[in-house]
């Protein structure tokens, strides 16, 4: 009982630390910048049949949110890294960025992820796409943690483009083709 | 012969003015238009030029400014978290206007309960709500932030006339104080200290655990507003995001607190044998001469002793600090003081840092060296650092400047451990608020209308002085392709750059990231170093301790450069467009003595025979029906009309150096970008090896969305790159290259990743 209250006070005081944290939206603040953004680009490849997925995440915000949700330190980028991290990482987008093709739900493949500076792209990559009708894309990543969090979608099918910009109030975007 | 050339050069361009009337199909009426040239001169968009703000962009003979000393009582309240101060205003109007009142900034009142700041931002329900804000939010208990004026009286202790509008309030003069002359006011005013923690704005205090706090204070006094021939008065308001527009003048500030505390300001201290303690003088005194690296005035045994205890006696600083636009201080008893002397033509600058035992050991290695470093690197792009010291303090998630000091952010963990991005971002904050002493602190443009002059300017320099600092941390390589995110974005969500920074959507990227991106290409790949330099010097001379405007940046940057830029502002700076030049088609020509079929058309319509045309050489494309093999490989000068020329006009001397090109290439650019820009190619030859060419972005003076350049070259080309070094914020490089490259940035990726 001692040992576990031990634990848990620690685990605690940590939570508080980041409670701390995440209350800031910190656009008044700073007069260097630091905005909460991501950036998920879409591209459907229609040789490939394939649906082609970037989505970039600063590496700190994404550390904070991960930190909260586990209660513990990942060192995300750095040698002391958690061995685990590919599976942190998979199962956080499969719970935050969700695909909708052709009115279903659909799956992708976790390619990869690559660090570069402070941010970690991550590659995903729904297959056997024989024709892109709609795509609807729900990305709720980071909004817990950062109340100004803007994640933007980009998506690329054929010579169209098209960009959203979700929010907290507003975690989904939605394509239709004809 | 010379004739005869003249008669064809004109026949030349005949024939082309008849083709382009052969192509015109239909007759349609076609409506007139203003000059939509992507280069046509600014003379619209700036204001037209006087003898205060030159043509040249130089400040000009008639140019005033007003001037405001200050004279200042502070009482810091540690106990209670309030500071009250007495202060003496002396105002100059050195303009050639009469001033029928004055008009004075309040910024503290956006934090007032009836602060308009909350009122004017939407947004829906927050994440969370901490009770405390909670009940602020919800429950009638709102912070009781804000100014409380005691008095406002003149010299004589007659109360003034006053009108608060939210930030600003309108001091009114008892008589119109006419040019050259001075009014002297006091105004006695306190009020509550917000916890910054908490309510996440700029300056106030953070509480620690052990019951202390760390004070940052700024815009805590009555200012006055800029007054010129710009804008009349600049009041628009303190919403808590544009920032300052500032008087200079000298400021004598004497300040209270705690016995026990430590504290820096803008200026030099007057009094530090009773500040300080003997050891601590002794220290604060030797420090002037350590060049070489940072030396303690307050050891962290000292500051450790201090925060154990609460003094509850006071001591008071006193501070001097000369032709400055703001006045700020920070104050506790958490403080540790490391100091390291930075010569400048033999003048010592003093770096401080000023930060609690939690910033260690990070601040220690590299708060003072940043700022050392930061204050060289600035002062090479503009002029010597002309204040006596550059201060930064250590404040959690906090970046902010005023003159002399600057609050930044950037913690170890509790166990004082950091990685590289803790470091870096820590580094990036203090070359960055350090550097605003430069623009606006000195520099001192108008914050609160064009962010983008102090942010984006400080931005663009901070590139140079962090690349200084640690080359492999911050690598010059990421600019300015950092910003085509940004720019390729939805247009709904873009504003130039040209806005006034509270209408600005993605502030950061609008106001910092995409005007440093541009200076940094204007001085790298558009104008080169050497000429980008001068012009930026000569600008940051000319508006040194002066109130400079866009135009005066703009005129100053082709004044002292003698180069055309008007399109490179007018697009970048003026418009949400972005640049992409694609290469459409590539066209191998070789070279033969025998008259085309265009050059035999082109005699037909003269009415002379292809015999009459004078000797010369012509150009097959390898796809027309008129190029055969034999013409693959030949060189121009096998041909005789050539080598007979080649024989009568040079010598064999001149003739050994002239290059001997076997191939032509036809290069059609086309630009899906609104921008124009240089067109930089690289051409991969068969053999490996590389070769450049920049063409100006003048080439697209005449045609806005395709040009078309012959190339000659001595072997055969492999490959074409635009923009390979990605020099020019490209939107989209997928038609950079030929052959075209079908692969994306995934399918590379992918590749990569299979393969390793
Ligand atoms: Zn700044």
């Amino acid at each position: 009982m001692e040992r576990f209250l031990l634990i848990s006070k620690k685990e605690f005081m940590k939570y508080q630390k980041y409670v701390i944290l995440l209350i800031i939206a910190p656009l008044l603040a700073f007069s260097v910048h630091k905005y909460y953004i991501s950036l998920c680009e879409v591209e459907y490849v229609e040789e490939k049949k394939s649906v082609q997925i970037i989505i970039s995440h600063f590496i700190d915000d994404l550390e904070i949110t991960l930190n909260n949700e586990h209660k513990k330190d990942f060192f995300l980028a750095t040698n002391k890294e958690a061995k685990n991290i590919q599976e942190i990482y998979e199962d956080y987008l499969h719970k935050h960025l969700k695909f909708t093709i052709n009115q279903k739900p659909a799956q992708y493949q976790f390619i990869g992820k690559e660090y570069d500076d402070d941010l970690v792209r991550f590659y995903l990559e729904i297959p056997n796409v024989q024709k892109l009708n709609s795509i609807e894309i729900e990305n709720t990543c980071l909004i817990k943690d950062f109340e100004d969090q803007q994640n933007i979608i980009k998506i690329k099918v054929k010579k169209f483009n098209k960009t959203f910009y979700l929010t907290k109030s507003n975690v989904k975007g939605l394509l239709k083709f004809q | 012969m010379k004739k005869i050339t003249l008669a064809i050069l004109s026949l030349v361009f005949l024939s082309s003015t008849l083709f382009a009337q052969e192509n015109t199909q239909e007759k349609v009426r076609q409506k007139g238009h203003y000059n939509s040239s992507k280069f046509k001169q600014l003379d619209e968009e700036l204001p037209t030029p006087n003898k205060q703000h030159m043509a040249s962009g130089a400040p000009g003979y008639e140019y005033t400014q007003q001037q405001v000393d200050y004279k200042m009582t502070i009482i810091l309240d540690d106990e209670n978290q309030k500071i009250f101060g007495e202060e003496t205003i002396t105002y100059h109007n050195n303009s050639k206007d009469a001033l029928d009142y004055l008009w004075v900034q309040l910024d503290q009142n956006m934090r007032a309960p009836n602060s308009k700041t909350n009122d004017v931002s939407g947004g829906g329900p927050d994440a969370l709500y901490t009770p405390a804000k909670f009940t602020k939010m919800f429950m009638g208990k709102p912070f009781q932030g804000g100014f409380n004026i005691d008095y406002i009286k003149d010299v004589n202790g007659n109360p003034l006339s006053y009108m608060i509008n939210f930030t600003m309030m309108r001091v009114d003069l008892p008589k119109p104080l006419a040019a050259g002359e001075k009014f002297i006011f006091n105004i006695k005013w306190w009020y509550n200290i917000n916890d910054y923690m908490a309510d996440r704005g700029r300056s106030g205090y953070e509480p620690f655990p052990d019951g202390n706090n760390l004070y940052i204070i700024a815009q805590f006094f009555p200012r006055l507003a800029v007054y010129n021939n710009v804008k009349g008065w600049q009041n628009l308001q303190f919403w808590g995001r544009s920032e300052f527009a500032l008087e200079f003048g000298n400021y004598d500030v004497s300040i209270t607190t705690p016995k026990d505390h430590i504290l820096n300001a803008t200026g030099v201290i007057q009094n530090p044998k009773e500040v300080f303690t003997k050891e601590q003088n002794k220290r604060y005194e030797s420090s002037k001469t350590s060049f070489d690296k940072p030396v303690f005035i307050v050891t962290p045994e000292e500051a450790l002793e201090a925060e154990k205890s609460k003094n509850t006696a006071t001591k008071t600083w006193k501070f001097y600090a000369e032709n400055v636009r703001d006045f700020a201080f920070s104050s506790s008893r958490k403080f540790i003081w490391d100091a390291m002397a930075v010569d400048f033509n033999g003048k010592t600058v003093m770096a401080y840092s000023l930060y609690p035992k939690e910033g260690n050991p990070l601040w220690e290695e590299h708060s003072t060296r940043v700022i050392a470093n930061t204050l060289k690197v600035y002062s090479e792009s503009t002029f010597d650092y002309p204040y006596p010291h550059a201060t930064s303090i250590n404040a959690e998630r906090q970046g902010m400047e005023y003159p002399m000091i600057c609050w930044n952010g950037g913690r170890p963990d509790e166990n004082g451990k950091y990685n590289d991005r803790t470091k870096k971002g820590m580094i990036g904050v203090i070359t960055h608020e350090v550097g605003h002493n430069f623009f606006p602190m000195i520099v001192n443009s108008d914050e609160r209308e064009w962010t983008w002059m102090d942010e984006g300017i400080n931005s663009f320099v901070e590139i140079l002085a962090e690349y200084k600092y640690d080359p492999e941390l911050f690598p010059l390589s990421k600019y300015p392709k950092n910003i085509v995110g940004y720019m390729s974005g939805d247009q709904d969500q873009l504003s130039p750059i040209m806005t006034q920074g509270d209408n600005v959507f993605n502030f950061g990227s609008n106001a910092y990231a995409k005007p440093a991106a541009g200076l940094f290409m204007l001085r790298q790949t558009i104008m080169g170093p050497e000429m980008f330099d001068h012009a930026f010097k000569t600008y940051a001379k000319r508006w040194k301790f002066k109130h400079p405007t866009p135009a005066d940046f703009f005129r100053t940057m082709e004044d002292a450069s003698a180069m055309d830029l008007d399109w490179f502002w007018r697009g970048w700076f003026y418009t949400t467009g972005n640049n992409d030049i694609g290469i459409k088609e590539v066209k191998k020509y070789h070279v033969t003595d025998k008259p085309t079929e265009q050059a035999e058309n082109l005699a037909k319509r003269y009415g002379i025979t292809v015999d009459q045309l004078p000797p010369s050489l012509y150009l097959v494309s390898e796809d027309s029906k008129e190029y055969t093999d034999d013409l693959k490989g030949k060189k121009p000068e096998d041909y005789t009309v050539l080598n007979n020329y080649l024989q009568d006009n040079f010598s064999a001397e001149e003739k050994a150096t002239l290059k001997a090109p076997k191939y032509f290439y036809e290069l059609v650019f086309d630009k899906p970008g609104d921008l124009v820009m240089p067109i930089i190619v690289e051409f991969e030859y068969e053999d490996g090896s590389k070769e450049r060419k920049q063409y100006p972005a003048e080439i697209w003076r005449l045609n806005d969305n395709e040009v078309t350049k012959v190339f000659p070259s001595s072997k055969v080309i492999s490959k074409i790159t635009i923009d390979p070094d990605e020099e020019t914020a490209d939107v989209d490089t997928s038609n950079n290259s030929w052959p075209k490259n079908t692969e994306t940035q995934f399918d590379n990726f992918k590749k990569n990743q299979i393969k390793g």
